[in-house]
């Protein structure tokens, strides 16, 4: 029999309170892997959403330029329009790589989600668009035939989930909730994991026609040859008073920051719960401590050394941090998708990739991190147990 | 002086508190000799158990001089005394003091857990069959009986090999017939290993099927009763 054993014979022996204890430390350790992974998740989602939209440069009607970013990002409408001339203007600016012409649309359909309704988006965009965005590619079916064809293009979910709602692919037609065109089904794109997977795409001027905007652009997705060119590239569309220009890398920069001062919120919640495990491991190990005056005291009388009592305690805390660790990690691990859903809820924008980036480095700082907790939240227990005087013990049970 | 056991000069016990000094040895001069079966007895409050704490090493002298196999409990630090318990004292108390969450077996394993590099012990199993308790190996104290309870509480200071046990009233809590096999496995052991014993009890009856009865009353030794067989 080892020391170990006769710890956890103990912790045996208490077994409801040495479970919640367990699950008092699993919990904070869930947290704040939860928390330390979607700080690294995050970032990395928003990176690959901004790098995957392939504009560096947007260029919007005036108005608040990160609700109009956060708003193509999201592949969502409610937009300003600008005028059409406006692309035709600078498409022929020295700075600009790629440049491309957008229109997004949101349409109400009242059989979206099982029928409670909800948004789709339509974007009308032209052959550039796939030149701009490195990973769009179509994955069946082809290119529009004509660029005002009555044809479209699905998103890889949206796609599947017509196959599986309406038994639609390829070659046959679909409509629009509220108007009267039907449109063919050309192509399907790849998976890009990105919230365009659930977007209708429609040829540009087909888009104008049916939503009855014709002229009119929502936003302009442009690549400079070289990204040091951008403010040069701005100062000289600055005279063009309806537009702005938006960078990515600045919203993305301004994205981050907000979701900084949300997590430093959610830090303080992560430490109040290591700190309450904390306590509670201390409190549960001490009650034990006192409840066993008398076997310390025995155990003393028969030989056990201040160090040995020390070590028997000690390792009672540290069998509750680790079983607390593995349990944690293993909530974290699945818990995880709640976690994501949660914070899809409450982020002011979420990427399109997984949120939650919890990665073995992760799981194993989190560990060590709480069994140097429990090392010292047992320094104390353990001390009290080591001192006491086996014969006061002795006489108290006499 | 090989020949002793245990030798106490002037050995003297105050308990001091805030309020006053209870003075429970005073002054006691005692030779054991190595292989006898000593009881101690006396009134409640005579001293029994401060003697017995002060040569099982669990308490220190006030004053005067301890012998404990050639150690002196005064002049050994709290590590010492705790190799003193370990190799060589057995303790066994009234309460019998098991650890309810072990079985019989774990139960007088445990001192082996904590004598670390002093591997003269005997098998914990052995043990449990020589104080009749070969078929109890698994049961837990709270499914053994008073006698069986002891009765592994000897083997538990038997485990490693000591040469004096102390019992402090081990049949405190035995029936009558309990009690007498209790002390006639001291008897065997004495006789056989030459273990050394120190008894107290209150029981005049056991005390006389002892070589000697040591009467202490308030701290004193009133008398040195050699009963001869
Ligand atoms: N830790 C202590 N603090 C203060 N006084 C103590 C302490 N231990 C014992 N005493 C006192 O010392 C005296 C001797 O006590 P001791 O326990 O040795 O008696 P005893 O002979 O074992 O009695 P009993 O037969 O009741 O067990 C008593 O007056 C007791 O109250
Ligand atoms: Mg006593």
């Amino acid at each position: 029999m080892k020391f170990f054993v006769l710890a956890y014979k103990n912790l045996k022996r208490r077994k409801s309170r040495s479970f919640l204890t367990i699950g008092g430390v699993a919990v904070a350790v869930a947290v704040l892997v939860c928390l330390l992974g979607f700080n690294a998740g995050y970032q990395e989602a928003l990176t690959s959403d901004v790098d995957k939209m392939g504009y560096q440069v947007l260029v919007t009607a005036k108005g608040c330029p990160y609700e109009a970013a956060t708003r193509v990002l999201k592949g969502e409408a409610g937009l300003k329009f600008i005028d059409e001339d406006i692309y035709k203007q600078i498409i022929s600016d020295p700075d600009i790589d790629k440049i491309t012409p957008l229109l997004v649309q949101l349409v109400y359909d009242p059989e979206k989600s099982d029928g409670k309704g909800g948004f789709d988006s339509y974007s009308g965009i032209e052959r550039s668009y796939m030149e701009l965005k490195p990973n769009v590619k179509l994955k069946s079916g082809e290119w529009f035939s004509s660029d005002d064809a009555d044809e479209v293009i699905l998103g890889y979910d949206k796609a599947e989930s017509i196959q599986k709602k309406l038994q639609k692919t390829v070659g046959d037609k679909i409509s629009i909730p509220g108007e009267d065109t039907n449109l063919v089904i050309v192509g399907i794109f790849e998976k890009t994991a990105s919230l365009e997977d659930g977007d209708f795409f429609l040829p540009l001027k087909t888009a104008q026609r049916i939503f009855e905007i014709e002229g009119k652009l929502t936003s302009i997705g442009i690549k400079l040859k070289q990204i040091d060119r951008l403010q040069a590239f701005e100062e000289r569309l600055y005279p063009i008073a309806s537009i702005q220009v938006i960078s990515m890398s600045q919203v993305k920069g301004t994205i981050l920051n907000l979701v900084n001062s949300a997590k430093i919120l959610i830090m303080s919640v992560a430490f109040i719960a290591i700190f309450v495990a904390i306590i509670g491991v201390i409190n549960t190990i001490l009650m034990s401590v006192f409840e066993r005056t008398q076997e310390i005291g025995i155990m003393k009388a028969i030989g056990a050394s201040k160090l040995d009592i020390f070590k028997l305690i000690w390792i009672e805390t540290l069998i509750i941090c680790t079983l607390g660790g593995i349990f944690g990690s293993i909530i974290a691990i699945f818990g995880g998708n709640f976690t994501e859903l949660l914070v899809r809820k409450v982020m002011p924008y979420a990427p399109g990739g997984r949120l939650l980036l919890i990665t073995p480095e992760l799981l194993l700082f989190s560990f060590f991190g709480v069994i140097i907790i429990g090392i010292i939240s047992g320094l104390y227990p353990a001390f009290r147990a080591a001192s006491m005087r086996p014969i006061e013990v002795i006489r108290s049970g006499e | 002086m090989k020949d002793f056991a245990i030798r106490a000069n002037k050995l003297k016990k105050i308990y001091s508190s805030e309020f006053e000094k209870i003075v429970a040895l005073k002054e006691i001069d005692v030779e054991i000799k190595k292989g006898e079966f000593v009881t101690i007895m006396g009134p409640s409050g005579a001293g029994k158990t401060t003697f017995l704490n002060l040569v099982g090493c669990l308490d220190r002298p006030t004053s005067g001089k301890l012998d404990i196999l050639g150690c002196d409990p005064a002049k050994s630090n709290e590590e010492k005394l705790c190799r003193i318990r370990i190799e060589k004292i057995g303790f066994v108390f009234e309460d019998f003091f098991l650890i309810s969450s072990l079985n019989s077996l774990e139960n007088v394993q445990l001192p082996l857990i904590f004598a670390r590099n002093f591997k003269n012990n005997t098998n914990p199993e052995t043990l449990l069959k020589r104080v009749g308790l070969d078929h109890r190996l698994t049961h837990f104290p709270n499914e053994l009986s008073g006698g069986e309870l002891q009765r592994v509480a000897v083997a538990r200071a038997l485990v490693n090999n000591p040469q004096i046990l102390l019992a402090d009233e081990p049949t405190g809590n035995l029936d009558t017939k309990n009690a007498q096999g209790l002390f006639d496995l001291f008897r065997e052991l004495n006789r056989e290993e030459g273990l050394t014993i120190v008894v107290a009890t209150h029981n005049i009856r056991l005390g006389h099927s002892t070589d000697r009865i040591i009467h202490l009353n308030d701290g004193k030794i009133e008398q040195d009763e050699r009963l001869v067989k």
